[in-house]
């Protein structure tokens, strides 16, 4: 009996055990092949095999070497030799081209090269100094002969250790990809050109100015633009930018309809409610933005925006603090008229302002 | 209480059949369940004892002649000759390719020079080694030491590679111990670097310093796919751009020095130029990249195969090429008396031809390019006083450094040189921009290579 009950038991659990074993391997690679078909491909019979190649044969052709034309005053024989300046995006069939505008800055003429030898001279259709932006633009006069074009990410935002791969022309060797994660995001904030920046450590030279960083599915998510050197000599520190698409997608659409990115202003200086503000002002809480300065000439000025004021509300939109206020303001239209709630003296005022126009100068 | 018991022991039987295979793949870094995190431990316990430190001692010697100028104060017996010796010594790393006869890998420029060469295993043991064979051009030695229980990298083909492919680099930077980086394949083909003679570099991202050269990069397998070989370093640290011969190349190089005790260069007997744009536009091409074929030497192995002037070579082997360097630089270290396919367009039409590579002598053109790019393109001899210019093709990187046919090349920089050695020997000590003395019937002169 005693051995009956043994072997029974033994039978039962070996039996459940096979059963939980197969489902458990039936689904195992269901889930292992979901998550890895978008990183890994399949080569040959030896399973799964690591690579970027995938990502990088989508938007490599579409990263461009840009060199400007100089015309040496000095040496005029020696002119018209190119110079590698950076790099750029193609973004559109049309042949719209993203890059920085400190990669154009200087340029006389700019030529465009593709990688597959292609050559072009481009226009600029505009600039924005504030966000550091270019938009180029390059005519193909052949019929048929198509541009490659970048897929862009606009839908999900890149997230801290996202595995992401720069492309440019560092020191002008030619198109170089560099493999990081993203080491820190900005603020989602959109127009106002304050440090929106993505921070990666992939590697990021002079030279990959204006080009792509994409994810591991080939998608743009970002344009590079700068790298953190101590001592002005290279980089090589691991802290890269790279401008979030989002924010360069918009520039570019207003810098191919106005020629250049058109800011609402208000004409004031401000700084978020802090403790010993609210207490000074006998606030209810340390929400909004105290006015310290504001511009004789500006729209806040015509609308008997003082100092001392704060700032609650924009357009009935309560305001937390000066990012918010700021990118309101850049985004509002010229003449546009907006409402703003404000606490002079412990009293709440609705204030009508007519926006004005923040005209961007070159930052240097 | 048994029924707790029986699914105790049917949970472990589950974790336990299906842990079999888990372990079976650990080997490739492939994240499991989606959220595993992957790691090249195992890949790298295989790899790592195959690459070894190489730490070098020996003395440079310079020899500077004394200008007769200041001859005069040493007295009429004063050597013509001031030679300096200092005493070196190097770190860097090394591959073990063969396990048995103890092969090791490494760059000529880590043991040029070196009296002794000491090789530091893995596992600890300190053995000395001795030169086989160098080739300063491509930037290859190959050594041999003798010990037992040695573990050799498989070497993969690297022509398989692709841009995003991961890379890891082993070596020994700054002498701090093995070291381990990882990163992806940057680009291929990359050349025009002016780093070596010959160039057809992997690029990296991952870490490469000082005491990397000779180091391994290897593929997720831990199949070596190059030697680590220089960086660009504005700031003289890494930034994320390396260079590593390929595998491919090293593989060539060392069966030359294996077989002969040294490199047998192939010749084809071309001289050419990238092609760019505007020739392809000039000669109506759709293609963009390949090596613009401007001159076939007589009776050379490119004439015998029926390559013409004018013809675009675009693969070698298959293997597509991107620049007139890296064709250089693949046929050079093929070995003379190598069986090469060639791809070319003529007229637009695409043809395949076979030629077997000729030896490069002291004396032919292609060597003259080997010494310095902007050679490329001279017959140079030895002469009386220096090295005789005999020959000179028309549009070549040398007639444009402003070369002319029986110009005798007698100086570099303000040394003096006398023979074909002597100026190979100058010219690879120098970077960068160099001045060469030149005779000109009764002239000297000055003229700048870049």
């Amino acid at each position: 009996m005693a051995i009956k009950d043994t072997l029974l038991y033994v039978a039962k659990a070996v039996t459940f055990g096979l059963i939980m074993a197969a489902v458990f391997l039936f689904v195992t690679p269901l889930l292992t092949n979901n998550s890895s078909d978008l990183f890994f491909q399949k080569r040959g019979d030896n399973g799964f095999e690591l690579s970027f190649s995938k990502a990088v044969r989508r938007a490599a052709p579409a990263v461009v070497n840009i060199y400007s034309l100089s015309v040496n005053r000095n040496q005029p024989l020696n002119s018209g030799s190119l110079q590698g300046l950076g790099s750029g995006v193609i973004m559109s069939k049309e042949g719209y081209i993203l890059t920085n505008y400190h990669v154009i800055k200087q340029a006389d003429e700019i030529v465009v090269a593709l990688q597959d030898g292609r050559k072009f001279t481009s226009e600029v259709v505009g600039s924005d100094p504030v966000t550091d932006l270019a938009v180029l633009k390059v005519e193909v006069k052949v019929e048929g002969n198509t541009l490659p074009i970048v897929p862009v990410n606009l839908g999900a935002p890149a997230q801290v250790g996202d595995v992401v791969l720069a492309i440019g022309n560092p020191y002008n060797l030619g198109q170089t990809i560099t493999q990081g994660i993203i080491s820190a995001t900005g603020r989602n904030g959109l127009s106002s050109g304050y440090l929106d920046f993505l921070q990666t450590d992939a590697a990021i030279n002079a030279g990959n100015s204006g080009g792509a960083l994409i994810d591991t599915s080939g998608q743009l998510i970002g344009i590079n633009t700068a790298a953190f050197q101590v001592g002005g000599e290279g980089g090589g520190h691991g802290i890269n930018f790279a401008i979030p698409i989002k924010l360069a997608h918009s520039i570019m659409g207003k810098l191919i309809k106005d020629g250049r990115v058109i800011r609402g202003a208000l004409g004031i200086t401000g700084e978020p409610v802090g403790p010993v503000i609210a207490q000074i002002l006998n606030l209810p809480d340390l929400a909004g933005v105290v006015i310290t300065a504001v511009d004789p000439n500006g729209p806040a000025a015509k609308a008997q925006l003082q100092p001392r004021d704060v700032i609650t509300k924009f357009e009935g939109e309560l305001v937390p603090g000066v990012e918010m206020l700021m990118d309101r303001i850049a985004e509002s239209t010229p003449n546009q008229q907006v409402t703003m709630t404000i606490i002079r003296k412990g009293k709440v005022y609705d204030v009508p302002v007519t926006i004005g126009e923040n005209v961007a100068e070159d930052a240097e | 209480m048994k029924t707790k018991l029986s699914l105790l022991s049917a949970a472990l039987l589950t974790v336990s059949l299906t842990l079999t295979p888990a372990i079976s793949q650990a080997a490739i870094p492939i994240s499991v369940n989606g959220d595993a995190i992957p790691s090249l431990a195992p890949m790298l316990e295989r790899t790592t004892p195959a690459v070894v430190a190489v730490a070098v001692e020996g003395t440079h010697v310079s020899k500077q002649k004394i200008p007769d100028a200041f001859r005069y104060f040493f007295g009429p017996n004063a050597p013509q000759e001031q030679v300096q010796e200092r005493p070196f010594r190097g770190l860097g790393s090394g591959v073990i390719i063969d396990a048995k006869k103890g092969y090791i890998v490494t760059n000529n420029h880590v043991i040029e020079g070196a009296d002794e060469i000491l090789i530091g295993l893995h596992d600890g043991r300190e053995v000395e080694a001795t030169l086989i064979g160098a080739d300063a051009e491509s930037d290859i030695a190959l050594l041999q030491i003798k010990a037992k229980n040695l573990v050799a990298v498989k070497r993969a083909d690297s022509d398989e590679l692709r841009v995003g492919d991961f890379a890891v680099a082993i070596g020994n930077p700054f002498g701090l111990g093995q070291t381990v980086t990882s990163g992806i394949v940057s680009a291929m083909g990359r050349s025009g670097l002016g780093i070596e003679m010959l160039e057809n570099f992997i690029q990296t991202d991952a870490a490469i310093n000082s005491g990397n050269s000779g180091g391994a990069l290897v593929n997720l397998n831990g199949d070596l796919i190059g030697i680590n070989t220089a960086i660009v370093a504005p700031g003289g640290g890494n930034v994320g751009i390396g260079f590593a011969i390929p595998a491919n190349m090293v593989n060539n190089l060392v069966d030359q020095i294996i077989e002969h005790g040294e490199v047998r260069r192939g010749v084809l007997g071309v001289s050419g130029r990238d092609l760019t744009n505007e020739l392809a536009q000039a000669f109506g091409l759709d293609t963009q990249h390949g090596g613009f074929v401007d001159q076939v030497m007589e009776d050379s192995a490119a004439d015998k195969a029926g390559i013409k002037a004018g013809d675009i070579i675009v693969s070698v082997n298959d293997r597509k090429i991107k620049s007139f360097q890296e064709l250089r630089a693949k046929v050079a270290t093929m070995g003379a008396g190598a069986k090469v396919k060639f791809g070319l367009i003529r007229d637009g039409d695409s043809k395949t031809v076979s030629a077997t590579l000729g030896e490069a002598s002291q004396t032919t053109e292609t060597s003259a390019g080997a010494v310095h790019p902007m050679l490329a393109g001279a017959t140079l001899e030895n002469g009386d006083d220096g090295v005789e210019i005999t020959d000179l093709a028309q549009n070549s990187p040398a007639a444009a450094s402003g070369l002319q046919k029986g110009d005798i090349i007698v100086g570099v920089n303000r040394n003096s040189i006398d023979d074909l050695s002597a100026l190979k020997a100058k010219l690879k000590e120098q970077q960068g921009t160099v001045a060469l003395k030149v005779q000109r019937g009764n002239n000297s002169l000055f003229l700048v290579l870049r």
